[in-house]
């Protein structure tokens, strides 16, 4: 990872490259513009069919703090991205609580997009409760901030439901980002997914705890587990630690958890057909994001994530092309 | 004709010990040479050096490519300056696909030549004729680089990249062994198709099958990281008949 300089995006905050089939909001410094917040409840508004984005910026100093839900009706199907964004360079701090829930049958496809300047922090809890055959899909990517912690408490609790969730957090510098999920299978013939992978440079640092609870009477489960990281310099730390916790017997679990750095011979195999040595790396590290930006279903989102990454990765501006304005 | 590489005194060594004890070799343009030897004898660490290695330590001798100081480029530099090692055990990238990682090379050639990069549909029609050369299905573009290939398929893969890149120096480190007697043939006519008047060929065997088909101008045999015998094709032949016990003096 190259050394990235995080610019700060423009005071009036407005995306120019529109997601297609998209109803877009914004929630500035915690309150919602043009939308009702009620008991100082941020609600996700639903769109139909439309994929519903939340732009929150944070443009004054002042700590903010915030509760947000996203309902999902019985039978419905929900698309939904959240984008957290800084617009100067001032130390904003962020408390973030986001209530999931999830009705029978219904589907949510979620996706999460952090980017912010290397003084704030921002602490996210995600609370999902899943009742029978809910499918949750959520993808977690952090392109950049200072001090972020993400925890996503799900809780399976009705049969055959379903969470898949996937993470990115590319961390350099004096970054420190922070996972922590806790997977709770309740109720049985539950199947849940976790894979969150970590590109750390600089000093980073970063931690992953993970726990899959697996209820005594929670028969026919299956639950895997993997956090993965690469270190790209020698002074970057990755801590990782997933566990399983089961009461029930007839049940399918694994996890796994490496900490790694670049493969040597990869590297030289690449460069000996003339691709030079920060290209190469670039490459290994797009591969190794790529098995978690793959499971983002939405193709005009995973192509602008995935070339928004390979900015960071290179340590360019996060710009996406064909825009002016500086804002993811 | 002016030497295309020369190699004098190499000494090389992994870790503490030395493996190449002073290699001499000179090729010139236009030349086919085979290199044969036993098993642990140096032919992949001569391979490894020439292309660059770094856990490879040169400790004494030189080598110079077209004028140039080869031990003091990198392997990047080294491919763009035309030479390619086909590896004997070809590297597996997880997530990246072949496509992107031909096409980073060959867009990196052509950047150090000041070609602008090849469109979408440029790319697409060179590595199109260029795996017909190989007989390779374009399926394999889109997998991982060498990922699940079989040992066969790995090595076709080498040939295409050669012929992707259409060095002047090209070293095939045991690229005939695993191969069927097809794939063989379909190996070998790649080669022979490369083969121009200002290129030449460094081709690593333990078998005089490759060797019907690409014939070479001469034959060296490598023995404890030095080379002992050097004569014309008919040296192959001997090798597979008598082994490498009279060279053992
Ligand atoms: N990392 C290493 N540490 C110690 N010895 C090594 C290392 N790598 C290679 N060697 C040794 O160097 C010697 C030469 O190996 P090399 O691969 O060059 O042989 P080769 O002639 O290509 O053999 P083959 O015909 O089996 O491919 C061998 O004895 C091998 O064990
Ligand atoms: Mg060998």
């Amino acid at each position: 990872m190259a050394e990235f300089k995080y610019i700060p995006q423009s005071e009036i905050f407005n995306c120019s490259v529109e997601l297609s089939g998209a109803k877009k909001f914004y929630v500035l410094d915690g309150k919602p513009m043009g939308f009702s917040a009620k008991d100082g409840l941020i609600e996700i508004p639903s769109e139909g069919d439309l994929l519903t984005q939340v732009i929150f910026v944070r443009t004054t100093p002042h700590p903010s703090s915030y509760k947000v839900r996203i309902l999902c009706p019985a039978g419905s199907s929900r698309a939904v991205i959240l984008c957290a964004h800084t617009t100067g360079t001032d130390r904003y701090v962020t408390e973030e609580s986001v209530e999931i829930a999830m009705e029978e049958n219904s589907n949510l496809s979620l996706i999460v997009m952090q980017n912010e300047n290397g003084a704030s922090s921002h602490h996210s809890t995600f609370e999902i409760s899943q009742k029978g055959s809910s499918s949750v899909s959520m993808n977690i990517i952090t392109l950049h901030g200072g001090n972020i912690a993400n925890r996503v408490n799900c809780n399976l609790n009705g049969k055959r439901a379903e969470a898949h969730l996937s993470g990115l957090y590319l961390a350099g510098g004096e970054q420190n980002i922070d996972t922590t999920v806790n997977m709770r299978h309740n109720s049985g013939e539950c199947t849940s997914n976790q894979l969150f992978k970590g590109i750390l440079g600089g000093n980073a640092r970063t931690s992953f705890k993970g726990e899959v609870y697996v209820a005594k009477d929670s028969q026919k489960t299956e639950a895997y587990q993997a956090n993965n990281n690469l270190l790209i310099s020698d002074t970057a730390r990755a801590i990782s630690d997933p566990h399983l916790v089961i009461y029930a017997d007839d049940v399918k679990c694994s996890h796994g958890s490496t900490v790694g750095s670049l493969a040597d011979e990869e590297l030289f195999y690449m460069r000996s057909r003339g691709i030079s040595e920060p290209e190469a790396k670039l490459l290994q590290q797009q591969a190794f994001a790529g098995a978690v930006l793959e499971k983002i279903s939405n193709i005009e989102i995973r192509e602008r994530l995935s070339r928004l990454v390979e900015r960071r990765l290179r340590g360019e501006d996060t710009l996406c092309t064909g825009c002016a304005k500086r804002c993811c | 004709m002016e030497n295309l590489l020369e190699i004098k005194n190499l000494h090389a060594k992994i870790g503490e010990k030395e493996i190449l004890k002073g290699i001499n070799l000179t090729i010139k343009p236009g030349e086919v040479h085979a290199i044969m030897g036993r098993n642990g004898s140096g032919k992949s660490t001569l391979s490894a050096v020439l292309a660059g290695n770094q856990n490879y330590t040169v400790t004494e001798g030189s080598i110079n490519y077209l004028g140039k100081d080869l031990l003091k480029m990198s392997p990047e530099e080294r491919s763009w300056a035309g030479i390619f090692l086909g590896f004997q055990y070809p590297v597996e990238i997880p997530g990246v696909t072949n496509v992107n990682f031909m096409k980073t090379a060959v867009n990196e050639h052509r950047k150090q030549n000041n070609l602008p990069p090849l469109s979408a549909a440029e790319y697409l029609k060179m590595m199109r004729e260029k795996m017909a050369y190989v007989e390779m299905d374009p399926s394999f573009s889109s997998r991982g680089v060498n990922v699940g290939f079989s040992g066969g398929e790995k090595k076709r893969n080498e040939i295409f990249q050669m012929a992707m890149l259409s060095p002047r120096l090209a070293i095939l480190d045991e690229t005939d062994s695993g191969l069927d007697v097809d794939a063989l043939r379909i190996v070998a006519n790649g080669v022979n198709r490369l083969k121009r008047e200002d290129n030449a060929f460094v081709v690593i065997t333990h078998y005089q099958r490759l060797l019907d088909y690409i014939v070479p101008d001469i034959v060296h045999v490598l023995y404890k990281g030095k080379i002992v015998k050097t004569a014309g094709k008919e040296l192959a032949a001997e090798v597979e008949k008598h082994g490498y016990e009279e060279f053992e003096k």
